[in-house]
């Protein structure tokens, strides 16, 4: 097995290319400003701005919020179809995933349409509805498979042990399923900070995202402004990456999403 | 284990089958390997007889003897576009930009001269309204002739949509009904900086435009640090009476009746008005007394245009009256055309007032029976003016754009999350820190 | 019992929840409203216009488009997803993490700084845009999320096993397809239903990457459509007639399943 190591360099050049050089790409407009010399312009720029820091943080806080609502829902859920029996639940499964079929601007309008029937006005409500709604395949996924693997023997060990259900639960499965919960929360917590379209359709635009100023700068001419924005945001994801696989081993060591 | 192989080859059956599928439609395309016959346009959706994409190859072959193939392509943003040409250097031949987005190409030199020369064929551009060639010309950057570069396309104006049962349009007839705090939450803006720059400005200055101190064109365009500050203002203290700002969707809202009233433009509020109407909702669109906005969409080509001949000539087709008709039709603007046949196809002798639109088609037209929503009064077009983009300014007004927008958050706010964020990150670093400890630990006891 | 049930309605529950929306576009499929929330009364026009050509011609090709990229990027990379995860699970310690760390940089970035960083590296190469980049800009971001989905099924799997095929007199090729491969099948199908699902449902990243030959797929023609006069209501049976079928296949194949399981 350890021949195939060089398995791996196909995807390392993909990555170099695709992905490496078009950050560089961005780090390179960061650093330059309209006439090509290099200035930290754009860096103190963001910081003098109160309110792109604001909305920033306050980004960072939705999508906190949104990421723990997925976890409270989407635990459950996962255990639940952890349990069922392998068909039915790969089924479930699915038809979890299944309404990302739809064009995401027609099923956020139908929300829209949604809240409107049922006489709720769009605000935080339907922000944090339309977060959870987009995003809790992501989290339920993960935390499915996770939970899928663990191993039975250890379960009936330590009911054998004499173990309350209440105990195998927290002691046993939960700390077994800590990769899936990882990769779940990876796949929400940023994705929400920069989404913008879900903040502009379901609140109309009153809630402002992290997300949407980027849009705003880049798509208005600003592009080494918007540059800087995202490798901050990369800073954040750069941290908090080193700090999770640091932090917790066995996810690092299982690194997956299932 | 068959199994298992069969749909590994299945799959990989499937796959060679597709990318040939992908690589033989590639081909036909590819054939066509002379880019001087192809007429690359970049417009935004539903703006265009589609129909004409068809017909236009055979006029142009008629007229020149030579072939032509049309690739249309819609963008959704004109940002979007913008983006496209100048950070990509996209070759396409025509592209629609609003009239703020057209200054801002000439000024940064991303736009070549249209084509004046055409042989034989009459130049039909002359059918343009003098009235809309004196708004381009009213604005110039770098000495160079803004209707060299740019040919109107469909022209409005900017106002306010409102649900006539809602709201009386004794109180729309101002811009003041939205500060009113009266009517919050049932009123939308849009998401544009242009128009909300605009509106505020002229709302601002209302004393100053009614006493004849300064212009509706001077508030609108002159951008100075004061200008500046006075809208951020006016904009913070509307922005809590705003229910949101619509993109697009605004006069759906308004058809769906929840909303009283909106900022649109009159193109727009035709086709509201309509489809209110159907489903019985009475909305009306009016232009407020202290002035408003005209703006329009332009045909340009850009810099890296590869095709100017038949971009030309696509635009002299376009300016023959019964095409202009026929985009209209499709589009439901006003198009930027004024003749005789245009006129006569917007009389409507069922209505009852008439509208003076000697400005547009000449004198002598001063009362017709037209819609005069879609063809404003000389009136409402008296007291608008174009809005110029911010060019120089760009950045300032970006900025204050986002702070009036965005500045809703509590600090205290921002504090607790601020702080959350912390722990979360100290709680992080402690783990972290525990399991190099424990590491080093492990590596100790091994040695 | 009770357990069962209360469980079972928490489904039920979150699955109404997320099909709710979906309802509404259905529902809504049967009146000629052009906005969507208005009900004009019981009308099947939309269904006949959308197969008579009420709307334009290019709404089938985008449809066929989005299809066809998102079907090859979803193979393109569930192949190289699982040949990357076999690889990586091989490297050494830090080079692997190393390797995992930018694998997940696509799925952290937002996705229009993916978009416009794509867009850049193809214009400074001067790579003319098209279907080629769309595919492969596609590929970029969907193969991380099937490495991640491989990946931990070769951490659990047995290396005994392969080991045992090996001394048994098996050639490393033959215990790689009958002992690896099948074991990682699982991860490579769902690698593969999330690839594609991510694709079809694109739109800044192929946007960015679409050229100017006139490609569209269904997001761009929908996002342009949507701004320039409300959603074209005919969009409304489309996504339902896509809906159902995609539901009856489902059920199809769970049936099937089921029957060759008992």
């Amino acid at each position: 097995m350890g021949k195939r190591r060089n398995w791996s360099i196909p995807y390392i050049l993909f990555l170099a290319f695709f992905v490496l050089m078009p950050l560089f790409l961005i780090v390179y407009y960061a650093f330059t400003d309209n006439s090509g010399d290099f200035t930290l312009e754009h860096f103190r720029h963001f910081g003098m701005q109160p309110e792109a820091m604001h909305t920033f943080v306050f980004s960072i806080g939705v999508a906190l919020i949104t990421t723990a609502i997925c976890l409270l829902l989407g635990y459950p859920a996962a255990y639940i179809l952890s349990r069922m029996e392998k068909k039915t639940a790969k089924m479930m499964v699915l038809l979890f995933i299944l309404p990302m079929w739809i064009n995401f601007l027609i099923r956020t309008l139908a929300t829209v349409a949604l809240f409107d029937f049922l006489k709720i006005p769009l605000g935080q409500g339907s922000l944090y509805f339309g977060m959870v709604y987009n995003f809790l395949p992501f989290m339920i996924y993960p935390i499915y498979n996770a939970l899928q693997k663990t191993d039975h023997n250890l379960i009936e060990a330590a009911q054998d042990l004499g173990a309350t259900p209440r105990q195998v639960f927290f002691r046993i499965t939960v700390p077994l399923s800590t990769p899936g919960v990882a990769s779940g929360i990876m796949m929400v917590f940023m994705p929400v900070i920069s989404t913008f379209a879900i903040a502009e359709l379901l609140t109309i635009n009153n809630i402002k995202l992290f997300g949407t100023t980027l849009q705003e700068n880049i798509y208005n001419g600003m592009w080494n402004y918007g540059a800087a924005l995202s490798l901050i945001m990369l800073l954040l994801i750069g941290l908090t990456s080193l700090l999770n696989s640091g932090g917790n081993a066995r996810a690092a060591e299982e690194g997956g999403l299932i | 284990m068959k199994k298992f192989n069969f749909s590994f080859l299945q799959s990989l059956f499937l796959l060679v089958m597709l990318l040939s599928a992908n690589l033989f439609s590639g081909k036909c395309r590819a054939s066509d390997n002379d880019r001087q016959q192809v007429l690359k346009i970049y417009n935004w959706a539903d703006y265009i007889d589609e129909d004409l994409l068809t017909e236009f190859p055979a006029w142009y072959k008629e007229q020149t003897g030579e072939d032509v193939r049309i690739v249309y392509q819609v963008f959704d943003m004109v940002e979007v576009m913008y983006t496209k040409i100048a950070l990509g250097q996209e070759d396409f031949d025509l592209v629609c930009p609003t009239q703020a987005v057209m200054q801002r190409m000439i000024h940064n030199d991303l736009l070549q001269p249209l084509g004046t020369d055409f042989g034989a064929t009459p130049n039909h551009m002359k059918n343009m309204s003098p009235f809309i060639l004196d708004r381009l010309n009213d604005f110039s950057t770098k000495g160079k002739n803004t209707a060299d570069y740019a040919l109107p396309y469909m022209w409005g104006v900017s106002g306010i949509l409102y649900n006539t049962s809602k709201i009386s349009p004794d109180e729309v007839k101002s811009w003041g009904c939205f500060w009113d705090p009266k009517n919050k939450g049932k009123m939308l803006m849009k998401d544009s900086y242009w128009d909300a720059y605009a509106m505020a400005a002229v709302y601002g200055y209302r004393d100053d435009i009614a006493s004849g101190k300064r212009s509706v064109y001077s508030v609108t365009n002159d951008h100075t640090a004061q200008d500046i500050a006075l809208v951020e203002n006016q904009l913070k203290t509307m922005k809590p009476n705003l229910a949101g700002w619509e993109a697009d969707f605004g006069k759906d809202m308004m058809t769906k009746g929840e909303i009283w009233f909106c900022y649109a433009w009159n193109g727009d509020a035709v086709w509201a008005i309509e489809e209110a109407g159907e489903v019985g909702v009475p909305l009306s669109f009016v232009v407020p007394s202290e002035g408003s906005n005209i703006w329009f969409d332009c045909w340009v080509i850009p810099k890296y245009a590869k095709n100017t001949k038949a971009a030309s000539y696509f635009l002299n087709y376009l300016c023959q009256p019964e095409i202009a008709l026929r985009n209209m039709d499709v589009s439901g603007y006003c198009s930027a055309v004024a003749t005789p046949e245009i006129l006569e196809a917007a009389i409507d002798s069922t209505l009852e007032e008439t509208v003076n639109l000697d400005y547009f088609f000449g004198p002598g037209n001063d009362s017709l029976k037209v819609n005069p929503v879609q063809y404003p009064d000389k009136s409402m077009v008296d007291r608008s003016a174009i809005i110029n983009d911010f060019l120089d300014q760009n950045d300032e007004v970006l900025e204050m754009w986002s702070r009036a927008k965005g500045d809703s958050l509590f600090s205290g706010m921002i504090y607790l999350i601020a702080g959350v964020v912390v722990l979360l990150i100290a709680f992080l670093i402690y783990r972290f820190l525990q399991k190099i400890k424990s590491k080093k630990r492990r590596m100790g006891k091994r040695k | 019992m009770m357990k069962r049930i209360l469980s079972n309605s928490y489904i039920g529950l979150l699955l109404l929840m997320l099909y709710a929306p979906i309802l509404i576009i259905v529902i809504f499929s049967f009146t000629e409203a052009k906005v969507l929330g208005n009900w004009t009364g019981f009308s099947l026009k939309l269904y006949t216009s959308l197969f008579n050509g009420g709307i334009h011609h290019s709404l089938t090709s985008a449809l066929w488009n989005t299809l066809i990229i998102g079907a090859i990027s979803a193979f393109i990379s569930m192949f190289l997803g699982t040949v990357a995860a076999i690889g990586i699970y091989n490297l050494k310690s830090r080079t692997r993490k190393a390797v995992q760390l930018i694998n997940s940089i696509p799925i952290l970035n937002p996705d229009i700084i993916t978009a416009i960083s794509l867009f850049l590296l193809f214009v400074s190469l001067g790579i003319s845009q098209g279907y080629t980049t769309v595919i492969l800009a596609h590929i970029s971001f969907c193969t991380p999320y099937v490495v991640l989905s491989v990946y931990p099924r070769l951490r659990r799997m047995n290396e005994n096993l392969y080991e045992a095929a090996l001394d048994l007199g098996a050639t490393p090729f033959y215990a790689l397809r009958k002992i690896l491969l099948p074991e990682l099948r699982p991860g490579m199908i769902s690698g593969f239903i999330l690839a594609f699902t991510l694709s079809i449902d694109d739109f800044v990243v192929t946007l960015f990457t679409i050229g100017n030959e006139g490609l569209e797929t269904l997001s761009t023609y929908i996002y342009a459509d949507a701004r320039k006069g409300g959603l074209t209501p005919e969009l409304r049976p489309l996504s339902t007639i896509i809906f159902v079928t995609v539901l009856v296949l489902l059920l199809i194949i769970n049936q099937r399943a089921a029957k060759k399981g008992s």
